[in-house]
């Protein structure tokens, strides 16, 4: 049968595929989004932490009733170097997964491209949370000086790869110099080493590739109303070392705490799914969402193609009669469906765009990228051939003899 | 007439079982998830103070010697907005010249501490709860349901007396009874006399104190104390807006309200005159202290009624509207198929039809018992749509945000829940029942 004869059964016979299209691109247009939605719930997820996590354990909400003196934060991390099992430990402002503290910093490279980054700042701490250095160095205990000191000349900073590209190009960056994009006249920083990965802690803005905008700055914590550390204790006795060091918090710090503030300690893998609960339920409703959409949409296309193939018992006979194959019936079937469902997957793109960019006026919604389009389009011509098989199978049984019947 | 009619539709039900399945069950669906993201819109926008917030105005100027900002280029970039002004809240002098100003005018200084409470023994105890340090107007003025005593007199606030007000709860888990009038609560580092008892007191959203969270789900401050003598015991605001230039904050906290922002002062306002004359009042003395800004440049005040408050801070959260819109969409989706389902079926039994009207019924007749027919599936769709909401409301209390616990369904869910499904019953039977009452009565009795 040639497409012109489909296009006119069609025609003829407008309601039943147009309501299959309509559904087609109510379907799409919401699946665009949502998968959209998923995407951007799970991008932070999926990015490598670029740190050891085994061993890690991360300290912070250590408040008193006044602000922590340099001394005493010197004092916590001796102590907890002495709890046993602890191989290393540092105060630190930033560190991955710990969302409560942000160190936010903009960074201008040469050729003026602009990056928000987040800072982990620590001695010692690239060290002790085991990042992967891909080139240069990371740094030594010379390059250290107190938060908050004048640098006068650049201070070293090392990146991460994916920062160095944004920033750099493909030029090398070791050796080069970053600013403050409100203080491009100052010394700035130098960069001395570039990371694999480092996630930053701003969790929410790693998505679209600036997972990864995150920095070391070789700076010791000094005065401070929250302490926050970061632990590398013996991987293998990691729950043991964790119960030593909450024991040596209380009995440090007794009666120093602030009221109503409980210091929170964790090792990296609880931190991580404290960090990504939200989103993980969010990602679970959008998962549910899109399969409900495909389920309801599968049901309807099964439905109405059922209904249609019923309906036709008697042309399809006549064919067969006259000499089609029955894959030739089941082929024109599944093609039908095809450009009815391309049909609708199309206008469900413009849909799922328009309505995009409707909401966002309204609220503050990602861009809609054009490259999910077609993946909402693409699922919905698979589920649409998927949900075509059976109808069409059963056209294809059609006997001939059928024509015969009843004229 | 409809009887018959409607005696009709239940035949066609029962007479395609699994199809009518498949139909209740997408109904059931669409109107779930709608009605569950409803539930969710219902609970965080809801008034938190039924006819008392419209008259309710938090009073605020700015009147901070501020500190010159640094880096916001890094704060832009990273998206971090840099909310000068925090949670319009006052520093203690501003706000009790503004009280002592307008004596006439019921006014309220609010402020949520962190304190750990217990019995004078210490048998029984409740670490790091949110208490509100206030004054004595709150209880008039948020309603607050006194059950036993009295709240603190003008006096008793200006002599910084230790006295104190707590819910029944706590009321019976500490004393073992809710007349707790006379005993003591140890607050912090000192003993209070508890001098009336309220019941629970839990406005949501959380209005009077958006810093400590938008909604107060696992249950809101327990206890009033008047903010002199909390204050005079060492009892500090939990956060503040932002403090003077030079003050030394290592010694005092962030959020001493002798130097910082940390008090908000909320006013009852019955009339749009009173409104505005409290507006002028209030420009008139933020134009007496300028803070850091000198006279030159215009004052900076302002006077929000509660749902412009809510409105300004964003309190319902954009997620909440836009799943309404998600699930809007997918419920049309589900309204479409149904259609599709319900056409199909229809049509089936176009011998039948053909052989009704060939008998004498009239197009309307076969239309009315095709509606009649969508409209009950969709009811029974909304039945079984109830437990599905249930689900989802169940679903929604698991995932630890403030508000999780609020989502219950109440009497307004379920005559929402009949509303939609009867405007979408016959709202999909439109299309079907009219083709189905298009049948020609000839043919179709001819043809077999």
């Amino acid at each position: 049968m040639s497409l012109r004869v489909m296009l006119s059964t069609l025609r003829r016979q407008r309601l039943l595929p147009a309501l299959v299209l309509l559904q087609v691109a109510v379907a799409c247009a919401i699946l665009c989004n949502v998968l959209f939605l998923l995407w951007h719930q799970l991008q932070p997820m999926v990015a490598p932490s670029g740190v050891d996590e085994r061993g890690l354990i991360l300290i912070d909400q250590l408040s008193g009733d006044r602000v922590w003196t340099a001394p005493e934060v010197r004092a916590t991390e001796a102590m907890l170097r002495a709890v046993p099992g602890v191989r290393a430990a540092t105060a630190a402002d930033g560190l991955p997964m710990v969302t409560a503290e942000i160190y936010v910093l903009g960074l201008q490279g040469p050729s003026g491209a602009k990056a928000g980054v987040n800072a982990y700042v620590g001695e010692g701490l690239g060290q002790l949370l085991g990042v992967k250095l891909v080139a240069g160095r990371l740094f030594s205990p010379a390059d250290y000086r107190d938060e908050g000191a004048k640098w006068g000349v650049p201070e070293p900073i090392v990146i991460t790869r994916a920062l160095a590209r944004r920033l750099f190009g493909a030029a090398s960056a070791l050796g080069q110099l970053l600013h403050r994009p409100d203080a491009l006249q100052g010394p700035g920083y130098q960069v001395v080493g570039v990371v694999d990965h480092l996630l930053r802690n701003q969790l929410g803005w790693a998505v679209d590739g600036k997972a990864d905008n995150t920095v070391l700055l070789p700076e010791r914590v000094g005065a401070t109303p929250s302490m926050s550390f970061a632990v590398r204790v013996d991987p293998d006795h990691q729950a043991l070392a964790m119960r030593e060091i909450g024991k040596a918090i209380a009995a440090h710090f007794a009666d120093a705490m602030q009221a109503g503030m409980t210091p929170q300690v964790g090792s990296f893998a609880d931190r991580r799914d404290a960090a990504f609960r939200s989103r993980r339920a969010a990602a679970w409703l959008f998962f549910a969402v899109a399969t409900t959409v495909l389920a309801v949409t599968v049901i309807g296309i099964m439905g109405l193609t059922g209904f249609w193939v019923q309906r036709r018992t008697r042309q399809i006979g006549i064919r067969r009669a006259l000499g089609a194959r029955r894959s030739q019936v089941l082929r024109e079937f599944m093609l039908e469906n095809a450009l009815i469902v391309g049909a609708g997957a199309l206008l469900g793109m413009a849909l799922g765009y328009a309505g995009n960019l409707w909401l966002m006026r309204f609220y503050e919604l990602q861009r809609l990228p054009w490259e999910w389009l077609p993946v909402g389009a693409v699922a919905m011509l698979l589920v649409g051939q998927l949900s075509a098989i059976v109808p069409a199978r059963e056209a294809a049984r059609v006997p001939p003899v059928v024509a015969t019947r009843s004229v | 007439m409809l009887g018959y009619e409607l005696s009709l539709a239940l035949r066609g039900l029962r007479r395609f079982p699994r199809s009518t399945v498949l139909v209740v069950v997408t109904v059931a669906l669409g109107i779930a998830s709608c009605m569950t993201s409803l539930l969710l819109l219902h609970v965080l926008s809801g008034d938190p103070l039924p006819g008392r917030s419209q008259h309710l105005y938090l009073a605020w100027m700015d009147t901070l010697h501020r500190p010159p900002r640094v880096d916001t280029s890094g704060m832009a970039l990273n998206g971090v907005s840099a909310n000068t002004f925090g949670y319009r809240r006052l520093k203690r002098e501003d706000a009790e010249a503004l009280m002592r100003g307008r004596a006439g005018v019921r006014q309220a200084i609010v402020a949520d501490v962190l304190a750990d409470e217990s019995t004078e023994d210490g048998t029984r105890h409740l670490a790091s709860q949110a208490v509100l340090a206030t004054s004595s107007d709150f209880v008039a003025l948020f309603g607050v349901p006194l059950l036993h005593g009295r709240s603190w007199t003008v006096a008793e606030e200006t002599a910084r007396a230790p006295v104190v007000l707590i819910d029944s709860d706590t009321a019976q888990r500490f004393y073992g009874t809710v007349d707790a009038i006379g005993r003591e609560i140890r607050l912090g580092k000192r003993n209070y006399r508890i001098i009336g008892v309220f019941a629970p007191y839990a406005p949501q959203p959380h209005f009077f104190g958006l810093d400590v969270g938008s909604f107060t789900g696992n249950g809101g401050e327990n206890l009033l104390v008047p903010y002199t003598s909390a204050l005079a015991n060492g009892l500090m605001p939990m956060t503040g807006d932002g403090c003077d230039a030079g003050v030394d904050v290592s010694q005092t906290g962030a959020s001493d309200p002798a130097h910082c922002a940390s008090l908000s002062l909320w006013v009852q306002l019955g009339t749009p005159g009173q409104v505005a004359s409290y507006r002028t009042y209030l420009r008139a003395y933020a134009d007496d202290h300028p803070g850091d800004r000198g006279k030159t440049t215009a004052a900076r005040y302002g006077l929000y009624g509660v749902r412009q408050w809510l409105d300004m801070n964003g309190v319902v959260p954009a997620s909440a509207r836009l799943n309404v819109l998600m699930a809007s969409s997918f419920l049309l989706l589900c309204m479409f198929n149904v259609i599709g389902l319900l056409t199909a079926r229809f049509l089936r039994r176009s011998t039948e039809i053909g052989i009704r009207r060939a008998l004498g019924a009239s197009r309307l007749a076969v239309f009315a018992q095709h509606i009649g027919e969508a409209t009950l599936v969709c009811l029974a769709g909304g039945l079984l749509a109830l437990p599905m909401t249930e689900l989802g409301a169940w679903i929604l209390r698991r995932q630890g945000d403030d508000f999780s616990p609020l989502v219950r369904s109440d009497p307004w869910m379920f005559g929402a829940l009949f509303a939609i499904a009867i405007v979408v019953g016959m709202a999909v039977g439109i299309v079907p029942a009219w083709r189905a009452s298009t049948v020609e009565p000839g043919l179709q009795v001819k043809s077999e």
